[in-house]
This record gives structure tokens, C-alpha cells and sequence, in this order.
């Protein structure tokens, strides 16, 4: 009885795995017979025309988690290394309570603080027609991903054994050449992993990004144009599901962002848990 | 660079991490709690055609149905497999077991949506319902739950183990008495915390298991049902309707102490576990 119990449930979570990438797959299948890769490069999205071009979606995609990361990543450190190495200790949990209830606000109330507050301010300050843009998109994700990224750092930088700090310090080491010699380099591959966990967070995010991207389908032009409405492919997903009839060509096209953001995100997240395995495997 | 310029220069790059968890919560309560009232007490369900004037009753029940149903469906499964883990498996499955749930884990909600959205409403002909949105969140919940219960059985010293094989004791002895006693606050701490990312869960519901309106309480479990965050969604793009604007915060409000609750509830458990 316990052994099937036990025998069963690790099967299912085998099951889902299995069964969510090869359905996925499968609905996808006819979009990709369809065009080939082709439409990878290509940036016409107008699913009434049939034409169903991924590029202008991906490029979203990336823009909006490279600016959260951009300001994510200096941001998270510093709060790391403030709340471990200058802070006294009853502050360091005080920043990470902080951070635990910024991690726990629901995405959706990201959207709505968005929607009502950044946006009107980019508007305003910006000169801009519309809020909607991949900067605002990036500036949400920053929020978001930002205690990922310091928790994870935190957690690092606090592994690092007190004998490296002992031996940096009787060597004579300032405290920033410690925190850039000793510190950083030690915590590394812990601060590696948090990066990539926040990069696949911030490519699949959709509530927050759908409500503030403006969801429409142009490559920025030129390249650097952060300030027009654009989409990702999350945000694509999010809004046109609903419209689109079950086994048609526009419900696989879907199906085909859906499945490229799930192969890149697992490539992710593997990534992050391969590397910081190997490297706490080899440590002393 | 001396070390006091080092540090300012740190501290201001760190001001926004400090300064963003207390604006945001304040200016969310600042904008909620007044709608909160207004929304709670005058609301009727008169006018749920809309979903704009009414009491925010059935979403609520909705999302907390969605919730333990979620934990309901994911908890034995979770636990299953972590006795598989822990009794049953080789180094090999081990690995395999924490690879998928790695990889489960990386994988965004919305493709869970996704994928629920072809295999259960389409093809198990479940439609958009309550059944459909519980087992897809259940899904999203169960690696955290797995990984979160194999890390306590873990750390339950093994000399305790030790000891109770050499007393003779079977499997379900040795779970019943041995390894429950010793990490169910960790197992409860994962456990709610799994149940905060329920509900804070949106995309993947959004096409599967909610409606906007029209639904006070599920008939069955096969009928949709109205959720605190879907409905959050909704009226947030109801710009030109102040009033959905306001609710919208009422039930971000809302929303944010449910899930700090559970949270909290949590951290609580966490601290039982590290005096006892």
C-alpha cells in the first residue's frame, strides 16, 4: 500500500513532464510544419492574414528582462552586501523580511501598481502618447526579480567562510579590495544562480508585464526604441488565448510561444542548477 | 577607492531595495484600505452582472477554493514522492526525481495554463472550471512542496532513523512515529507557503478555471468560478470607471494579507521548528 502510494506519486511527477511538453508539442506541431523556423526571424504578427512572425515577441521578451536585470542585478548586490557586511545583525533580518514580503506580493498587484503609478509617471515625464512600453515592462520586472536576486546573494556571501575573511583581513585588505578579491569571487557561483533564476522569472512573467507592455506586435525601431508599445511572449499568450479557436493554425502559433519559452526557460534554470552543483561539489 | 567612500557608494546603490518594500505595501494600503470598507460594506451582489458594485464574497471563496484544492491535490503526491525518495529510491531515481522537479520548477505558470488548457478543458472536456484550475495549480505547486518536504526529511538526524530500524521498526512505523513527529513544522511551513503561491497565482487561471462575472458560488466542480485575482486583473483595466479602479485596490489589499498570513503563519512554524 505505501510502497504503490510512494511508487505512484513519484510516476506522476514524471507524468507531468512528460505530458506537458508533449502536448505542447504535439499542438505546435502544425505551426512548425507550417513555416519551419522561419518565422523565428520573422516580425509580422497579424493572426487574421496568417501570418505569425515570433521575432517581435522574443525581442520583447529579452529587452524587458535585460533592463530588469540591468537594474536588478547592481541594485540586489549592494543590498546584499549592505545587509551582510555593514548592517548589524538585527538589520540583516529586518531587509530580508522586507524582501520576503516584496517577493510575496502577488504579480498581479505588480500590474496594477504598474498601471496606476509608473505608467502616468513615465507618461508625464517622458512626453510620451502612451505609458505603455518595454521600459515600463523592465522597470516592473526589476521589482520583481529583485529579491531573488538579494536572497540569493545574501545567502552566498554568508557561506563564505569566516577563515578567507580572517586570512583577507590580517593580510592587510581594505574593506573594499575584500569585498572585491575575497567576497564576491567566493560567492560567485551562488550569485551566478541567482542571476539566472531572476532571468528565467522575468522571461515568464505575465501578469505585470501584460497589464503595463501595450501588447503590440512591432520590433522596437530602431533596435533601442524602449518607448513604444511592444509585446512579449508571455504577454502575446496572455491576451490572445482567449480568442483563439482550439486547433487552429492561430491557437498552435500560441502553442509554439508557449513551448519556446518553456525550452528556454528550463535551459535556465538547468543551467543554474548544473553549474552551482558541480561547483558546491568541488568546494572543500 | 577608501573604505568609506566604498560604503555610501554601496548604501546608495541599495537605497531602492530598502525604500521599495515599505512604498509599496503603504501605497497599497494607502489606496486600498479606503476602498476596502466602501467595497465590504456596501456591497451587495445586486449588481454582480458587472462585477464592479459587489462584495468581493464570492471572490474570495472562490480563490480559496481554488487554494485547497490545489494543496489537497498536490500535498499526497508531494509527500508520496518524498517517501520515494527517501525509502524506495536508488542514487539514480534520486537524482531524476530532483532533476524533473528543478526543471519543473524553471518552467513559467502560464505554460502550465497552457498546457491545462489542451489536455484538461479540451481534450478531458472539463471545461473552464474549478476541477481544471485546481489541478493545474496543484502542478505548479508540487515541486516546491516536494523539494520543501525532502529537505526535511533530510535534516532529521540519522541516528534517529538509525535507532528506529535497529528497534525493528517497518516503514510506515518508522514514518508514523519517527519521521512525522520530527519534521511536520517544516512539512506545514512548505506547505503554506505552497498555498501563498496559490493564490497569488493569475495567468495560469486566467483561461481555465475563472470568469469575470456571473458566479457567486460553483455549482459543481465543473463550473467556473470568479477569483480574487482574475478579478483583480479585470477591473484594474477598467480605466475609465473609478470605482473598478477602486475595488481593484480593495482586492489587491485583500489578496496581500491573505497571502502575508500564510507567509507569516510560516515564518512562525519555521521558528517552532528551530527552538524545539
Amino acid at each position: 500500500m505505501l510502497n504503490l502510494w510512494m511508487r505512484t506519486s513519484a510516476l506522476i511527477s514524471l507524468l507531468v513532464v512528460v505530458v506537458m511538453l508533449g502536448f505542447l508539442l504535439q499542438q505546435s506541431w502544425p505551426y512548425w510544419q507550417h513555416d519551419g523556423l522561419n518565422p523565428l526571424l520573422s516580425g509580422d504578427w497579424y493572426p487574421y492574414e496568417h501570418l505569425f512572425g515570433l521575432a517581435a515577441a522574443i525581442i520583447g521578451s529579452f529587452w524587458a528582462a535585460l533592463i530588469a536585470l540591468a537594474i536588478a542585478i547592481p541594485t540586489g548586490l549592494a543590498a546584499a552586501v549592505m545587509s551582510t557586511e555593514i548592517l548589524p545583525g538585527p538589520w540583516r533580518s529586518l531587509m530580508r523580511s522586507g524582501m520576503e514580503l516584496l517577493a510575496g506580493i502577488p504579480s498581479v498587484v505588480y500590474g496594477l501598481l504598474g498601471l496606476w503609478i509608473l505608467l502616468p509617471l513615465l507618461q508625464s515625464n517622458l512626453h510620451l502618447l502612451t505609458g505603455h512600453n518595454l521600459l515600463a515592462a523592465g522597470l516592473l520586472l526589476s521589482v520583481m526579480v529583485l529579491p531573488t536576486i538579494m536572497v540569493m546573494t545574501q545567502d552566498a556571501l554568508c557561506e563564505v567562510s569566516s577563515h578567507q575573511r580572517d586570512t583577507a583581513a590580517s593580510l592587510g585588505m581594505g574593506w573594499s579590495a575584500r569585498l572585491w578579491r575575497v567576497l564576491l569571487p567566493q560567492a560567485w557561483p551562488g550569485i551566478r544562480s541567482g542571476i539566472l533564476l531572476a532571468l528565467g522569472r522575468a522571461l515568464g512573467e505575465t501578469m505585470a508585464v501584460m497589464l503595463v507592455v501595450g501588447s503590440m506586435d512591432r520590433i522596437p525601431d530602431p533596435w533601442y526604441n524602449l518607448l513604444a508599445p511592444a509585446q512579449t511572449l508571455t504577454s502575446r499568450i496572455g491576451r490572445e488565448i482567449g480568442e483563439s479557436a482550439f486547433g487552429s493554425m492561430h491557437f498552435s502559433a500560441l502553442m509554439a510561444c508557449g513551448l519556446l519559452l518553456a525550452l528556454i526557460t528550463i535551459t535556465i534554470s538547468m543551467l543554474a542548477h548544473i553549474r552551482s552543483d558541480k561547483i558546491s561539489v568541488n568546494r572543500p | 577607492m577608501n573604505e568609506r567612500c566604498a560604503k555610501t557608494l554601496t548604501i546608495m546603490l541599495a537605497l531602492p531595495a530598502l525604500l521599495l518594500p515599505a512604498a509599496c505595501l503603504l501605497y497599497i494600503l494607502f489606496k486600498g484600505i479606503p476602498a476596502l470598507d466602501w467595497a465590504m460594506l456596501s456591497g451587495s451582489s445586486q449588481d454582480a452582472a458587472f462585477g464592479s458594485i459587489s462584495a468581493l464574497w464570492p471572490q474570495i471563496t472562490g480563490s480559496l477554493l481554488l487554494m485547497l484544492g490545489a494543496c489537497l491535490l498536490a500535498a499526497p503526491v508531494a509527500l508520496g514522492g518524498t517517501l520515494f525518495y527517501a525509502l524506495a529510491a536508488n542514487i539514480r531515481q534520486r537524482k531524476a526525481l530532483l532533476g524533473i522537479m528543478h526543471l519543473l520548477v524553471g518552467i513559467p505558470p502560464i505554460v502550465y495554463g497552457l498546457c491545462g488548457l489542451i489536455v484538461l478543458v479540451h481534450m478531458l472536456h472539463w471545461g473552464i472550471s474549478l476541477l481544471t484550475g485546481m489541478v493545474i495549480l496543484a502542478v505548479i505547486i508540487l515541486p516546491m512542496l516536494l523539494m520543501n518536504s525532502v529537505n526535511a526529511i533530510k535534516r532529521i538526524p540519522s541516528e534517529k532513523t538509525a535507532a528506529a530500524r535497529a528497534l525493528g521498526l517497518s516503514n510506515g512505523q518508522l514514518i508514523r512515529r519517527v519521521w512525522l513527529p520530527a519534521a511536520w513544522p517544516a512539512l506545514m511551513t512548505g506547505l503554506l507557503l505552497g498555498m501563498a503561491r496559490a493564490l497569488s497565482e493569475t495567468a495560469p487561471i486566467l483561461f481555465t478555471a475563472t470568469v469575470f462575472s456571473g458566479v457567486s458560488w460553483p455549482d459543481s466542480l465543473f463550473s467556473p468560478v470568479t477569483s480574487l485575482q482574475t478579478h483583480l486583473f479585470y477591473l484594474a483595466q477598467e480605466g475609465a470607471n473609478a470605482e473598478a479602479v477602486d475595488i481593484a485596490w480593495a482586492s489587491a489589499v485583500i489578496l496581500i494579507i491573505l497571502v502575508t498570513a500564510l507567509s507569516f503563519g510560516a515564518s512562525a512554524l519555521r521558528n517552532i521548528r528551530m527552538n524545539g
